[in-house]
């Protein structure tokens, strides 16, 4: 059993900045703290806005609608709704009043909310009004599951419900360590322990200015963009439109930004296309994970004045494990683990234990007994520490290869090779198994396009080739490549962009 | 800006959205932007912002999803820019 120093992060923080970074024990124990010492800070902007002190008014006459509608401590509410002021303000009087959001991505359509009702056992569902046509099935079916419009109000407060920090919080959905989606259940100090370990490893990080590109219902954008945000007395700009973002830049100004790796490479590259730095002078630092970090990245942002710091995270860690502060000369780390946080490296699997862990799968049994081993998380990421304490995320468990030899090879750490290639924007190895029984490893890679794009087109692939064979001879025998494919075309990839493996084979 | 300079412009940006790829060796008004041209999501993106930062339009209440073919576009953007 290892744990880091709870000095770690020290070091990368002033001392005064440093004293502000406390634990509480749940959501409403911050929000109280934030709403008395920022009231007049904006809290929200954009197309709605609030301060610390009149969201506070806001969620407590929320706090009442939901009583009305006999909600109450421990009951599970369903918020449906895309990123948008009522959103907040539903997700801080639910989790307040001791009822436990459980976040419906936007994007469900009409049978899987009625679904997710009867598995939650909703007692109430929180909706934004455009959705209202995909309850149908959900009223006709569930009626017991109260419809409650986001944007409703009362006329007297309610005020909030006295908490331990085990008490359940919220339900994010997950793929987890199988794939298969599940509810992961979230306690107030777990979203609280996850949120605080945003606030190490930046300078400044309170009273910053964010824009919020990522969906709230995704760890990454409720903890480290949303709740980091309410902790820190930071403000939150809630981006509309994602093709708008950079006009929003333009005006709102942000000094830190929260992005999947995908976003962040398109920025750079209208940067690049239009001669400036899109995110402008006020932008300082890229927090930057939920899929593996270029070290690419990590350098071309440096030449903007821009820290990008790699990440890592689960939605079962309430979304913080590990942060890098060190990415400038450190780039393929994620960093060291939070303070506060167990782990073991049992057959290379990261196994974790901490106050930011979830509470186990809602309603999954089985889920549960093969995630779980006399108490550790087995997260099913392959890993290293350095010397330092660094850690370097292999691969997935699940996702090793046993070759014909015997041998095991973990694809994600032969790519993480590849990905040093600054031509190489994405890969992916597999074994191929041929009807003689004979077998290669396979890496198809995607280009780089701003990089590529100075190359003649008819001399890309053998560039590319000649780079890879490069790489390729370093390596030991049993991950030494053997077919490379260069793609046309882009990868398959989920939602949040990352490559779904099997589904990729050209 | 007449519509051939419309259409080289966008070119322009694609081979940026795509890298120096053998598609854009041979695209038409026709090609299928999915199809042909292999743009995700975030490529599309991509394209959208920076036709707006080139061109000075804005979308109007069309996503990019209802644009089929490069030559969609191209019609689009002329329209804007009467």
């Amino acid at each position: 059993m290892n744990t880091s120093p709870v000095d770690v992060f020290d070091k990368y923080t002033d001392a005064e900045t440093l004293s502000k970074i406390v634990d509480y024990s749940t959501v409403g124990e911050m929000w109280a703290h934030s709403v008395a010492t920022y009231p007049n800070n904006v809290a929200i902007d954009g197309a709605q806005r609030a301060t610390f002190a009149q969201l506070d008014q806001m969620t407590a006459h929320f706090r009442t609608v939901l009583v009305q509608n006999g909600v109450q401590q421990g009951d599970r509410v369903g918020i449906l709704m895309p990123n948008c002021l009522d959103f907040v303000k539903a997700f801080l009087a639910v989790t307040t009043l001791g009822a436990v959001a459980v976040l419906l991505p936007a994007h469900l359509d009409e049978a899987t909310i009625f679904g997710c009702s009867m598995k939650f056992g909703l007692k109430a569902l929180v909706y934004f009004e455009a959705f209202a046509p995909k309850l149908g099935l959900l009223a006709n079916r569930n009626p017991a599951c109260k419809q409650i419009a986001g944007t409703q109000s009362a006329d007297v407060p309610t005020p909030c419900t006295q908490l331990e920090g085990t008490h359940p919080a919220a339900v994010l959905f997950t793929g987890g360590t199988t794939g298969r989606s599940k509810g992961a259940l979230l306690s107030h100090q777990a979203l609280m322990r996850g949120t605080k370990n945003g606030c190490y490893g930046i300078k400044d990080v309170f009273e910053q200015r964010y824009v919020l590109v990522l969906p709230l219902t995704h760890v990454f954008g409720l903890v480290r963009n949303l709740l980091t945000c309410l902790y820190t007395g930071s403000t939150l700009y809630l981006c509309q439109n994602n093709k708008d973002l950079f006009r929003d830049v333009a005006i709102f100004k942000p000094s830190i930004m929260i992005l999947v790796p995908a976003l962040a490479e398109m920025a750079l590259n209208l940067s690049k296309q239009f001669g400036r730095n899109m995110w402008g002078d006020s932008m300082k630092t890229i927090i930057c994970g939920a899929a593996t970090v270029a070290p690419y990245l990590v350098k071309e942002y440096a030449s903007f004045g821009i820290t990008l710091l790699p990440g890592y995270g689960m939605t079962e860690t309430a979304n913080l494990v590990s942060g890098n502060a060190e990415a400038s000369t450190n780039p393929e780390s994620v960093g060291f683990v939070y303070p506060g946080m167990e782990w073991r490296v049992v057959d290379g699997e990261l196994w974790l234990k901490g106050p930011n862990m979830m509470d186990g799968y809602v309603g999954d049994e089985e889920e549960n007994k093969l995630s779980y081993c006399d108490g550790w998380f087995k997260t099913g990421d392959l890993v290293r520490f350095d010397d330092k304490g660094f850690l370097y995320i292999t691969g997935r468990k699940k996702e090793v290869i046993v070759l014909p030899t015997g041998e095991n090879v973990s694809p994600a750490e032969v790519e993480n090779h590849f990905y040093a290639i600054d031509e190489v924007q994405d890969c992916l190895v597999y074994e191929q198994i041929y009807d003689d029984g004979t077998w290669s490893l396979v890496l198809e890679v995607l280009p780089r396009p701003a990089v590529v794009a100075k190359y003649p087109q008819e001399q890309v692939e053998a560039i590319l080739k000649q780079k890879i064979a490069e790489v390729n001879a370093k390596l030991p025998s049993f991950e030494k490549i053997n077919k490379v494919i260069v793609r046309t075309t882009d990868f398959v990839r989920s939602p949040s962009m990352k490559i779904v493996r099997g589904q990729n084979k050209q | 800006m007449n519509r051939s300079e419309i259409e080289s412009r966008l070119k322009d940006l694609l081979a940026v959205a795509l890298g120096n790829k053998p598609q854009l060796q041979g695209v038409t008004s026709d090609s299928h932007l999915v199809n042909d041209l292999g743009l995700n999501s975030v490529g599309v993106l991509y394209l959208v912002i920076a036709i707006e930062e080139y061109f000075d339009i804005r979308f109007d209440d069309v996503g990019f999803g209802d644009f089929t073919t490069v030559g969609d576009v191209v019609d689009y953007v002329e329209s804007k820019l009467q």
